[in-house]
């Protein structure tokens, strides 16, 4: 029954996406183009050589983190939206590290990205605070404080540590800047980071007492408070650590791809995460997986667009027909008359057979 | 089972294997091909606009072919450059100095692909920056403001703080003070540059809170909602920036600031065909025609002030408007 | 200082107040039939701007805003019910299809724009509603400019507050309705049709969140720019929950951050030195510290955000 299961949790998403793919695949013939060119330049932007496997992997390291930033909160019940605010502030005091303090090389990479991390930490940790002391909605709060630090950040990069005439922040010195696995390669080790952090996060979820305990709060609250958990405390360390998981993203970014903040720095990658987490259904591994799916999906369909000439939008449609079929998919395979069709037709000898 | 697994995965990389061997087409001899990004959307009716035309209408003088990617997130700008780098696009077209680094990096990895970088100050092999004046469209724009109005209120909307915005409303004030030193400025930025009804609102409170009656404005789509604002009342003017966007019988706009971006690029385009490309910067201004004074509004602008104002241009344009 | 010192300012002042606020509510009261029903619905600002851009279109082609804010309407609605097919229907996450259409409406909406205007680079001109005076009250003065002219849109999103409120606490329906977002299943034994009553949510939902984007289009402005919506959606958002899910709180709710944005603009004009982001903040900071004073004990709707599966007994 088992392998039965992981076969379709598997399965569902990769037929979700391909019925995604047959739909773009659609709207690219109305616009008078070869689907099956598009989808080439897709594959080939993402996939084609090694250096474009690297860039794609440099497009999906933020959206780790973002991802396991979300599913941290969310393992405990916690709607975190706050991602993209906690993914700048660490940036902020990162790029602050980086460039003011005059420490350089790898020890400056060491301290930016530990006060990165800690800078979200902390901005996750209001919508925590307020959650358990003023029973403020954490939603509400989080998307409140991505605004403030937006803004936060603009004043910064125009204002408070303005690089001469050009609004935008000076960059990340040569010799602090994270770098790349390969030369040649435009990827840096945050990829590498981001994957042992998405380890870290799995055992510490799964095989700690500490993270069963985080999991059962975000079961059922009034269960874990009865069985004697502080509750409170709990959902609080989860805002914070989520936030901190962000934050250090933000680092990353900064210290391996964009080296200064300007305007549109960082955004969307926290509702990017969102998504991704809830795809990857809370799984740690999972959001890695479909972090990486997301980057070639970006990746490939900027050289699409450009390979086509069709419009901008059209492959954002696809990237959204892409979330709307893979979780249409997941929620379709759990609910109560499907698995009873599956219990009817799959069961005793032809267990096992897919889909 | 393991055989229906088996046929199913041979299905999917056979049809992975018919998909990813596409045909792309090599580009003949002699064709030319232009591509530009854009932050915003070709279609905001203001800086993405008449980047996108200015590129549009140098390449069909040129005979270039054109592709254009809007709407690029900020950390996307080296990956959709790459891509068109890889595409063997000969010129690419970077309006706006966000994408400096970008420029370098790709420019870096890409020596034999051309870059335009506007408003931009980097000089390299294959990098060639395009600067038009922003000091002599404020100058241009306040010489304006400051004879229009009766209520010796003028305005200026941002949208958002970036340095040419502030060299244009630095020298749109000093051009006002120019013209007469009792006239005050009032300035707000709006944070966007496609919030249109928060322009309509700014414009609004500018009005009702220092009775300004002329505007000038750098924000593309929050320009025009502020333009809506001026449309409901008597009396109220804006000068349009960066194409011609008034007419002879306009209500609102008595005259624009004309930023010809298509000759600039069209001289890149021909230092490519000519191969002697970078190490140079293109500057625009009125001296070599890519700044212009639109056209008037006849039915808003008198004939007496229209000839004090093409006065107030030859001395803008002959540097003795405002000595430094 | 004298500029503010006079009594055209407050007047100003307090008309933007209405006019920010105006899409706000109506996209909050959409979100609230939604809610009340159990269905957190966060793609407002996707629903919004495919009401935007259809709006405007057909405005534009038919001249009339009225057919405009109708089709606006229609198109929320179309939109919304994607949302409501996977998470009433497939008990699909609410979150990720709230997401889903914030990235899916606006790339159609930008997709439809370019198909019928082509690569166009100049603004087209639509249609826009004009103010209503309502006779005599609007002679009043300070008062009746203030309230009594402004376009029909916005006496009607108005008077959907004190409408919602009587449905929602003093109609069968409504109650039934709010049982629905409370205790679905006991609604259920007493004969309540749970899906059908959140597909009516969240076809209202469509619709009201529809209208206050074809708003923007119609009765703001008269044209149409991509991300003309503006996070709007996200604000409406938190209206409801400060409001506490009660009508006339979220029109609280929705005027006070169209307070803070107008004072904001106007601090921008007052004091030209501070850095513009700093005063931007204040409509959401206002909100943050507003909502820690009062604070919120009472909780949304008991079965808010879960799936209904109507097997499980």
């Amino acid at each position: 029954m088992k392998t039965k299961n992981n076969l379709i949790k598997i399965l569902i998403p990769v037929l979700s996406i391909l019925a995604a793919f047959v739909i773009g695949g659609i709207i690219i013939v109305c616009l008078g183009k070869n689907p099956l060119e598009a989808y080439g330049f897709l594959f080939k932007g993402a996939l084609g050589k090694p250096s474009k496997i690297a860039q794609t992997l440099e497009v999906a390291s933020p959206l780790i983190f973002t991802g396991l930033a979300a599913s941290f909160a969310y393992k405990c019940g916690m709607f975190n939206l706050g991602g993209e605010g906690q993914f700048i502030m660490g940036s902020i005091v990162s790029i602050v590290v980086s460039t003011q303090t005059g420490i350089t090389g790898v020890p400056a990479i060491i301290i930016s990205v530990i006060c990165g991390a800690l800078a979200g930490g902390i901005w996750g940790a209001i919508p925590g605070i307020l959650k358990i002391t003023r029973g403020l909605n954490e939603m509400i709060v989080s998307i409140m404080l991505n605004y403030v630090a937006t803004l936060f950040m603009g004043c910064v990069f125009t204002n408070i540590l303005r690089d001469g005439s050009v609004p935008q922040t000076p960059a990340v010195p040569k010799e602090s800047q994270l770098s790349n696995i390969a030369d040649g390669f435009r990827v840096h080790y945050g990829v590498v980071i981001a994957i042992i952090l998405a380890v870290i996060i799995y055992y510490f979820m799964f095989y700690t007492s500490k993270g069963f305990k985080l999991r059962a709060v975000g079961m059922n609250p009034t269960a874990a408070r009865f069985n004697g958990f502080a509750v409170n405390k709990i959902i609080l360390a989860a805002f914070i650590c989520s936030g901190a998981v962000a934050g250090l993203g933000g680092s990353i970014e900064l210290h391996g791809k964009q080296f200064r903040l300007m305007q549109g720095y960082g955004a969307g990658f926290g509702f990017d995460g969102v998504a991704i987490a809830l795809i990857a259904q809370l799984n740690p591994i999972g959001t890695v997986i479909v972090a990486i799916f997301f980057g070639i999906l970006r990746k490939g369909a900027s050289t699409l667009q450009a390979g086509m000439k069709i419009p901008t939008s059209v492959v954002d449609i696809i990237q959204a027909l892409v979330i709307v079929f893979a979780v249409a998919g997941t929620a379709l395979v759990r609910l109560p008359q499907v698995q009873q069709f599956f219990r009817v037709h799959f069961s005793g000898k032809r267990r096992g057979a897919e889909s | 089972m393991k055989k229906r697994t088996g046929a199913i995965m041979l299905a999917v990389s056979l049809a992975v294997g018919t998909i990813t061997v596409p045909t792309v087409s090599v580009a003949a001899e002699g064709d030319y091909k232009i591509a530009m990004l854009l932050d915003s959307s070709i279609s905001d009716g203001g800086w993405g606009a008449s980047c996108y035309q200015a590129m549009v209408d140098a390449a069909e003088e040129m005979g270039w072919e054109t592709a254009y990617t809007d709407n690029v997130a900020t950390s996307d700008f080296t990956t959709v450059m790459t891509d068109y780098a890889d595409l063997e696009y000969n010129l690419i077209f970077a309006p706006g100095n966000e994408y400096t680094d970008a420029v370098i990096q790709v420019s870096e990895e890409y020596p034999d692909t051309y870059f335009c970088l506007l408003n931009g100050a980097v000089e390299t092999d294959n990098v060639i920056s395009v600067m038009p004046d922003a000091e002599q469209i404020g100058y241009l724009a306040g010489a304006l403001a400051g004879l229009m109005t009766q209520t010796n209120n003028v305005g200026f909307i941002g949208g958002m703080e970036i340095d040419t915005t502030k060299t244009k409303l630095d020298s749109y004030e000093a051009a006002v003070k120019k013209v007469n030193p009792d006239i005050n400025v009032s300035s707000a930025y709006a944070g966007s540059y496609d919030d249109a009804a928060k322009g309509k609102e700014i414009a609004n409170s500018m009005i009702s809170t220092y009775d300004v009656d002329v505007m000038f404005g750098d924000a593309s789509a929050v320009d025009t909602g502020a333009r809506e604002a001026l449309a409901d009342m008597e009396n109220k003017f804006s000068i349009g920036q960066p194409g011609d966007l008034g007419s002879a019988d306009d209500e609102v706009i008595i005259c624009s600031v004309v930023t010809d971006n298509a000759a600039l690029v069209k001289e890149c385009m021909e230092a490519v065909e000519a191969g002697e490309y970078g190490n140079k910067t293109v500057f625009g201004n009125l001296d070599d025609g890519c700044l212009k004074v639109g056209t008037f509004s006849d039915k808003l602008v008198s004939k007496e002030i229209q000839d004090k104002y093409m006065e107030l241009v030859e001395q803008i344009k002959a540097g003795t408007f405002i000595e430094k | 200082m004298e500029a503010i010192m006079n009594v055209n300012f407050f007047v100003q002042l307090f008309l933007s107040t209405i006019r920010m606020a105006t899409p706000i509510l109506l996209v909050a009261m959409a979100e609230l039939y939604s809610e009340r029903a159990g269905l957190v619905n966060i793609g407002l600002d996707g629903i919004m701007s495919m009401g935007a851009l259809i709006g405007f279109l057909f405005g534009y082609m038919t001249g009339n805003p009225v057919l405009g804010i109708l089709a606006g309407a229609l198109a929320g609605i179309a939109v919304n019910m994607i949302y409501a097919f996977c998470t009433i229907t497939l008990c699909a996450e609410q979150i990720v299809y709230g997401m889903a259409i914030n990235i899916f409406a606006p790339a159609l909406a930008s997709f439809i724009y370019r198909a019928y205007f082509s690569d166009t680079s100049t603004v087209v001109q639509g249609i826009s509603m004009k103010p209503v005076a309502i006779p005599l009250l609007s002679q009043i003065p300070i008062i009746g400019p203030l309230f009594f002219n402004h376009p029909v849109l916005v006496y009607l999103a108005y008077l959907l507050v004190p409408v919602t409120a009587v449905f929602l606490n003093k109609t069968k329906a409504g109650l039934n309705f709010k049982a629905v977002g409370e205790y679905p299943k006991a609604a259920e034994t007493l004969g309540v049709n749970v899906i059908r009553q959140k597909y009516l949510a969240s076809t209202i939902c469509g619709a009201l969140a529809g209208i206050g984007g074809a708003y923007l289009t119609i009765c703001y402005t008269s044209t149409y720019s991509e991300g003309i919506v503006a996070g709007r959606g996200f604000i409406a958002l938190s209206a409801v929950i400060f409001g506490r899910w009660m009508p006339g709180g979220v029109m609280l709710a929705c005027l006070l951050f169209g307070f803070c944005d107008a004072i904001q603009i106007r601090l921008q004009l007052l004091s030209p030195g501070t850095p513009y982001q700093l005063l931007q903040m204040i409509p959401y900071l206002c909100t943050l510290v507003v909502l820690v004073i009062f604070g919120i004990k009472k909780s949304g709707p008991k079965a808010n955000g879960k799936p209904y599966f109507r097997e499980e007994r």
